[in-house]
């Protein structure tokens, strides 16, 4: 073991390599957070009347709430009043096409591997939306997405172009009165993505969403409705970054999925905000609520995360599933470094007949880090035939981290069958003298081996997504031992 | 309820510091009050506040007729036993004949001779067990036990709780069991009841397993149909030591076993395994929090549970693993089954470690009998029903198999 | 040539001795065998000798083609060309065996200057790699040693030789768990790995395979030294007398 720590130690140190600041003007409100604010971004974003009320619904309702305690999260506390709620990138009018862009802007993303121009984009297997602070920069292959009728924009747009829909689902899985950060997020939610993908229609390509959070002192609050009618589907990636800075950045996202009959969505985040430095300074506060309702029969969910980000996390994908037969999954990696906390999980809501889900989640804590898995899985009196599967492992390394699985399992239906299993282990130095025996270095033999620990879940990601979060997972890694 | 018996006198109000433990519990009660929805470790099994309101404590001394349950020591167990009788609530021994190497006072008397004061209170936190504060303000009944150093005892000692009349009552127990070092006994703990007996018994248990002293606990929760049970056992094991406990849960409103245990000391170990069967409509409850505290601790627990009719099984669980307790084992496993539509199953099986080197694990499923199983008995002619009842016993008999006395188990698996 | 020189080494456990003032000699083209009875802590000196982290040198000496090896990492010593084929090989779960192959191959050519090989070239190499010694490709995406019958484990060990392709190799207990047939395999593929340039080291406490690998040394390991050499002959002996009448000569 010391062995191991010390030729661990050696590594070097890679810094967070997303931590530039981009240099851009910002269009920005005033600190704090008040009814005017919340009218003044209504109208910065020209939004119509009923949005603003449900806003300043949300506002007051979440002026009579508390920030939830219960996660094993230690955390100062936010000043909601010292936070900016609104930041664009200044442009008079919204860009037509990418040449429109600002090439600031283009440049961030092309830093941050994400190519904008369409050509480049990998090959026009992927389409992208770039959400920087506040609002959305740019969004790929619409048009070619359009000849199939399928929606990919900002929301902002939606709430403009395609009122109908977005009044009909927004806030239906979610609704502002969910809990604190949920609340706060209806108020002042700022741009994010919409997705409608039309019946029958199979999305030709993937989806992707870049969060990016730039300006300093801002609050990111996005927020995602993807809908999937019946027998449609579609596979959306989420990745986010952000500079690195010493003072906590807020992130408060909402991510609502509606699934109709025989509908699939896949759904896969991987999450990289800086997290901090090595002494637990600075790092971006991710509270997100993540929510897929399965309305449809044989419609399915399935979350896959790869969190390797923030300084705080607690974020909790989960799905409802309403529909008979309808499935649900979580697969989850979660890799905590330095001091970085993370309170994850997820919750399956069993009502519909013959429902299944499938959790597999994988904690890698390391340094003076804690991570908790916290799940539910819920079986309704009426779920006849509810099935889940469970399984939480967790690979400590090194003696300082914190591990902890809190399963919750409410079984009110007799033909339900619940299944959950949990381990906790470290590397074991076996392992880890075997792969030197043949000459595999050990810093490579824990990457090697902490990848073998998270296959299953590394499985479910997306070829060109799975690449990156591979290499996210070593380096997150890195001088992990001390 | 706390306010409504203030009147009460207690036996020793002019002892300054068990007028100042009680005093404690009082106020820790009026602080928390007692368990609520958003009661973490009660989030299954908590009820109305109000319902303690119906019961009240009965002060009067120990008194039944001759034909009670508690004058005859040998309808228990089958098997011999150094007796303790509680009747309604109250210590019913007039003496108590002992081998030597055995203490056994009532409570009161523990107090008197200043051996309870080192032990009472000492164990846990009140703030953090509504009820055993509760207790704590209303403690007078029970015994201290203590095995001297070395002492092995030959049979078990039963504890042996009846009620057996109706007005709703309620029995604030609380007990301390003191094993030295080396020591080695057996307690069984046996709770019966006149069937239409309607009670309430809080009991707390205080126990200390000194260094490779080895303790078995047996606890039958075999109370009446109308009654609640709440018991809280607080267990220190010191190095070497072994706290090996074994509950069974009958049909009654509530049953609520919970285990505090802490391994303090290396080698220290823990068992805490048990079954529950409830048929009609009450909420039975095993929840364990172990705390492994130092290297080379390990904690073992398997329980198994069937819930028909509208009753309700609850498993919580915790492992909690300190810094530094490195090469500790903890294991956690609850299965059990469904038989109705109406039967409810809540599982929390947790895990907190803060130690690499450990290898823990915990499991949970529930669900109904196994269809396939059944129709292969039935496919070599066994009715149904017995065939039910056969797999019913073969998942709660794997649980019976964790007995390490084979008296005690033959016992229970016969009567349970 | 020689390749491995031991020199009075001393080494241990949790500060408890267990080779003792050790010597021994290995060159090119040898084949060496220590045999010796169940715990007499053969096991600790292909433990040593690769450097497993728990186990300590107090004193003494040992040279891989005159690279001192106490100095070296593990995978260090693997790259200079030790194999260690362990008497139980360990699982990995989630990692296939191709993948920790070609991690394990590229190491090596990395090692020696080489350039890595991409996919392609590395399943190339393994499959006849494997195919030589009766393996499928089936068995190559399987996790490594995860829910391996004995024989798989030690099949796989001499795979690995076969594609890393050491100098020395020493077999610690290669013939444990398998049955006759299991034992002609991986008694093949050893011999046909046997060059002029490389070497054996085999540790085991029978005869069995050194019925079908032929040693040119025997030596009887007690008591954390060699108590006696000899040829084949010695092995014969062993046999038919017992490591008692060894002992009681010491």
């Amino acid at each position: 073991m010391a062995k191991q720590a010390k030729i661990l130690e050696e590594l070097a140190n890679e810094k967070y390599k997303y931590g530039f600041i981009t240099d851009i003007e910002a269009d920005t409100v005033p600190l704090g957070l008040n009814e005017d604010i919340i009218r003044l971004i209504s109208t910065k974003k020209n939004e119509p009347q009923w949005l603003l009320e449900w806003r300043l619904k949300a506002y007051r309702h979440w002026l009579t709430m508390t920030e939830p305690h219960w996660a094993k999260l230690n955390f100062e506390p936010v000043d909601f009043q010292a936070l900016r709620y609104y930041a664009a990138p200044k442009q008079k009018v919204r860009p037509k096409n990418l040449n429109e862009v600002d090439p600031s802007l283009l440049e961030t993303y092309n830093k941050l591997g994400i190519p904008l121009k369409e050509q480049e984009a990998l090959a026009g297997v992927v389409a992208v939306d770039a959400v920087f602070d506040s609002v959305s920069v740019a969004t790929t292959y619409r048009a070619k997405l359009k000849e199939q009728g399928i929606i990919f924009c900002s929301i902002s747009e939606a709430i403009k172009e395609h009122p109908d829909l977005v009044q009909k689902y927004l806030g239906s899985v979610v609704p502002y009165t969910d809990n604190f950060y949920a609340c706060l997020n209806s108020a002042v939610f700022t741009d994010g993505s919409f997705v409608f993908i039309p019946k029958g229609v199979r999305c030709p390509m993937e989806l992707s969403t870049y969060f990016r959070i730039n300006a300093k002192g801002t609050g990111q609050f996005e927020r995602t409705l993807i809908i999937a009618e019946d027998d449609s589907y579609v596979s959306y990636l989420e990745g986010c970054t952000a500079p690195q800075r010493d003072e906590n950045q807020l992130h408060a996202a909402i991510v609502e999925i509606v699934v109709l009959n025989n509908a699939e969505v896949k759904y896969s985040t991987v999450q990289n905000w800086y997290p901090g430095d090595e002494n637990g300074k600075g790092g971006v506060y991710n509270f997100v609520t993540k929510r897929a309702a399965c309305r449809g029969a044989n419609s399915k969910i399935s979350w896959t995360q790869v969190e390797t980000g923030s300084a705080i996390t607690w974020k909790y994908p989960s799905c409802v599933l309403q529909g008979d037969n309808s499935i649900g999954e979580f697969y989850s990696v979660a890799i905590t470094h330095h001091h970085q906390q993370a309170d994850t999980g997820t919750k399956m809501i069993h009502l519909g007949r013959n429902t299944r889900s499938k959790i597999i989640s994988k904690g890698i804590s390391a340094g003076y880090s804690n991570q908790t898995y916290r799940g539910l899985v819920d079986v309704a009196k009426q779920a006849n035939g509810a099935r889940n599967y469970s399984q939480c492992d967790s690979l400590l390394i090194g003696s300082t981290c914190g591990s902890h699985t809190v399963p919750y399992v409410r079984n009110r239906n007799k033909s339900a069958i619940l299944e959950h299993e949990a381990t906790t282990s470290k590397i074991s130095d076996e392992q880890l003298f075997y792969c030197q025996q043949r000459g595999i270095g050990a810093e490579e033999a824990v990457g090697l081996i902490v990848s073998g620990f998270c296959k299953e879940v590394m499985q479910n990601l997306p070829m060109e997504f799975a690449i990156e979060a591979a290499k996210l997972i070593n380096i997150s890694l890195e001088g992990s031992v001390g | 309820m706390v306010e409504d018996n203030h009147n009460i006198t207690l036996w020793g109000e002019d002892i300054p510091w068990l007028f100042g433990l009680r005093e404690k519990g009082r106020q820790t009660t009026k602080a928390i009050g007692l368990p609520n929805a958003k009661t973490e470790a009660w989030k299954y099994s908590h009820f109305a506040p109000t319902i303690l309101d119906t019961y009240h404590i009965d002060t009067t001394p120990h008194h039944c007729d001759e034909n009670c349950h508690c004058h005859d020591e040998k309808a228990s167990t089958p098997f011999a036993a150094y007796y303790i009788k509680f009747c309604n609530g109250k210590l019913a021994n007039e003496h108590f004949d002992l081998p030597a190497g055995v203490t056994i006072k009532s409570l009161v008397e523990a107090i008197f001779d200043g051996d309870a004061k080192a032990y009472l209170g000492k164990s846990f936190d009140l703030e953090k067990f509504p009820f055993a504060a509760l207790n704590t303000a209303y403690l007078e009944q029970g015994v201290m036990l203590t095995v001297e150093r070395g002492t092995v005892l030959d049979r078990p000692i039963l504890l042996h709780y009846h009620q057996h009349y109706g007005t709703p009552q309620i029995n604030h127990l609380r007990n301390i069991f003191v094993l030295e070092n080396r020591s080695k006994a057996t307690i069984i703990e046996y709770f019966t009841a006149e069937s239409n007996a309607e009670y309430f018994n809080n009991l707390v248990n205080e126990i200390y397993v000194r260094e490779a002293a080895q303790l078995q606990h047996y606890v039958w929760q075999n109370e009446a149909v109308a009654a609640r049970h709440v018991a809280l056992t607080s267990v220190e094991v010191r190095k070497d030591g072994t706290y090996n406990c074994f509950c069974a849960q009958s049909e009654c409103v509530l049953a609520r076993h919970e285990s505090y245990i802490r391994l303090q000391q290396e080698g220290a170990a823990a068992e805490v395994n048990g079954v529950y069967r409830l048929m009609h409509s009450g909420v039975s409850d095993i929840t364990t929090n172990i705390a492994h505290l130092a290297p080379h601790t390990v904690s073992n627990q398997l329980v198994k549970g069937v819930v028909g009719g509208a009753a309700k099984g609850v498993f919580q669980g915790q492992i909690h693993i300190a810094p530094d307790a490195q090469q500790t084992e903890g294991y956690q496993l609850h299965r059990a089954l469904i038989l109705s539509d109406d039967a409810e199953v809540d599982a929390k099986p947790e895990l907190e470690i803060f130690a690499d080197d450990v290898k823990c694990s915990h499991g949970n499923t529930c669900g109904d009998l196994d269809a396939e199983q059944l129709f292969y008995m039935q496919s070599r002619g066994i009715d149904l029903e017995t065939a039910k009842q056969l797999l019913i016993e073969a998942h709660i008999n794997e649980a019976f198999e964790k007995i390490n006395d084979n008296n005690v188990k033959t016992w229970l698996k016969k009567n349970f | 040539m020689v390749l491995l020189k031991i020199e009075n080494l001393t080494a241990g456990v949790a500060q408890k001795e267990i080779i003792k003032n050790f010597s021994l000699t290995i060159n090119a083209g040898e084949v060496h065998a220590i045999m010796g009875p169940n715990g007499a802590g053969k096991s600790t000196l292909s433990y040593v000798l690769a450097g497993k982290s728990d186990y300590e040198v107090t004193s003494g000496k040992a040279w891989l083609n005159g690279q001192d090896l106490l100095q070296m990492k593990p995978e260090e010593r693997a790259n200079a060309g030790l194999f260690l084929s362990m008497q139980y090989p360990v699982a990995i779960p989630g990692v296939s065996v191709s993948n920790f192959l070609k991690h394990a191959v590229n190491a090596k050519r990395k090692y020696a200057g080489l350039p890595e090989l991409d996919a392609a070239e590395f399943l190339k190499l393994l499959r006849s790699a494997a195919k030589e010694l009766g393996i499928s490709a089936e068995m190559l995406k399987r996790e490594i040693n995860v829910g391996f019958s004995g024989g798989e484990k030690k099949r796989m060990e001499i795979l690995q030789m076969s594609l890393l392709k050491p100098q020395l190799a020493i077999l610690d207990e290669a013939d444990s768990g398998l049955d006759i047939d299991a034992l002609r395999v991986v008694a093949e593929g050893v011999n046909k790995l046997r060059t002029a340039d490389n070497a054996l080291l085999i540790i085991t406490h029978h005869n069995d395979l050194l019925d079908l690998i032929k040693p040119d040394f025997v030596h009887i390991y007690a008591d954390g030294h060699i108590v006696r050499s000899g040829d084949a002959n010695l092995a014969l002996e062993l046999e038919q007398s017992g490591y008692k009448s060894f002992l009681e000569e010491v």
